[in-house]
């Protein structure tokens, strides 16, 4: 890989893991559509990916770092007095709710179905899935807005008529936890079917961009922390990647500001035609391009 | 008394994923492994060594809401 080409998956990867249209897809897809030589499934890669993870793992603590170390103390102050008394301390249990169905299909699942799925054909499909996924959460949003939010004049009145991440079940929790496995499948975006599956549990759009983030977040770092085993037993271009990396996290820290402030009024719904469209294009090109 | 059952039957799961995060880590467990070659299985003994604190701490809140 040129160090061009580097550059360009950190970006890509960097700015796709947060916007809700899949960055494994996006990985998978657009180097078979440049004639690029080099695979994702390629163990070569892994050194590369870990880092381009880390890399957004990092931008997202540094956006919500004022917050994790609050939800790190009310974690343990309510583990620990086994009782839950303050918002933040839910958002704590909340999330440890959330991770554990994220973690247990990740781990016995992740391999089975990165090797089953691995290819441009698949991950177009899961593409086109996905936009429509995210298509029909805003469809049964808007259901819900017409009952919950009638009276109310602009679209941020309508917004605050649905809860704060704070507010939902963990029975909530767990399910949006357990839709982050789906993001297993290469065209399915981790964040776009979290942030739906917040809508679903009554979220506002911003809460569930918010909550989707802070889930992620742990999940992301740990993936990346436990291949670091295999960076560093690989002789790796180095200076290459860890500018790759860097890419990533600006590009993740960008995409984090933009989309938090999008989804103040925000909808789904253009992320989920971009991934319907882009779906159905790469399948057409991979079918019958010579 | 319906708290403290739950409790204890939390921490005898959290002492059987306790036990299981060991048999990954020391490498005896090969089940659903992407390479059941390697000796020790560090990311399947995290999740269990994590499964079983969660049990602990549920079995600190069943227990508060018991005593209650």
């Amino acid at each position: 890989m040129s160090l061009g080409q580097a550059l360009f998956m950190g970006l890509l990867q960097g700015a796709t893991e947060l916007f809700p249209v899949s960055s494994l897809g996006h990985a998978v897809l657009v180097p078979s559509l440049l004639h690029w030589s080099f695979k994702q499934s390629d163990p070569s890669f892994v050194p590369f990916l870990v880092l381009l993870h880390l890399g957004t793992a990092g931008a997202l603590l540094f956006i919500y770092r004022a917050q994790w170390v609050e939800l790190v103390r009310s974690f343990f102050t309510a583990a620990l007095r086994g009782n839950i008394e303050t918002p933040s301390e839910r958002l704590s249990m909340l999330l440890l709710v959330g991770t554990i169905p994220a973690g247990i299909l990740g781990v016995f699942l992740e391999h089975e179905l990165k090797s089953l799925f691995a290819s441009p054909t698949a991950a177009a499909s899961f593409l086109t899935v996905n936009g429509f996924l995210m298509l029909g959460a805003e469809v049964l949003r808007r259901r819900a807005e017409r009952l919950a939010a009638a009276g109310a004049q602009t679209r941020i009145e309508q917004e605050e008529r649905f809860a704060v991440a704070e507010q939902i079940s963990f029975k909530a929790a767990a399910l949006v936890g357990a839709c982050q496995a789906l993001a297993l499948l290469p065209g399915i975006s981790r964040s776009g079917v979290t942030i739906g599956g917040g809508l679903m549990a009554g979220l506002r759009h911003q809460e569930a961009a918010r909550f989707s983030f802070l889930l992620a977040t742990p999940i992301i770092a740990a993936a990346g922390v436990l291949e670091i085993p295999q960076l560093l037993s690989n002789p790796v271009p180095l200076g290459e990647y860890l500018a790759a990396a860097a890419l990533a996290g600006i590009a993740a820290y960008l995409s984090a500001r933009f989309l938090l402030r999008y989804f103040r009024s925000g909808r789904l719904d253009p992320y989920g035609w971009y991934c319907a469209g882009a779906g159905i294009l790469s399948l057409a090109l991979l079918t019958f391009r010579p | 008394m319906r708290g403290n059952t739950l409790a204890m039957a939390l921490v005898v799961l959290a002492v059987v994923f306790a036990v299981v995060a060991g048999l990954y880590a020391v490498g005896v467990l090969q089940f659903l492994v992407s390479d059941p070659h390697a000796s020790h299985h560090y990311t399947h003994a995290i999740l269990f060594g994590v499964l079983a604190i969660a049990s602990l701490i549920g079995a600190n809140f069943a227990r508060s809401k018991g005593t209650a």
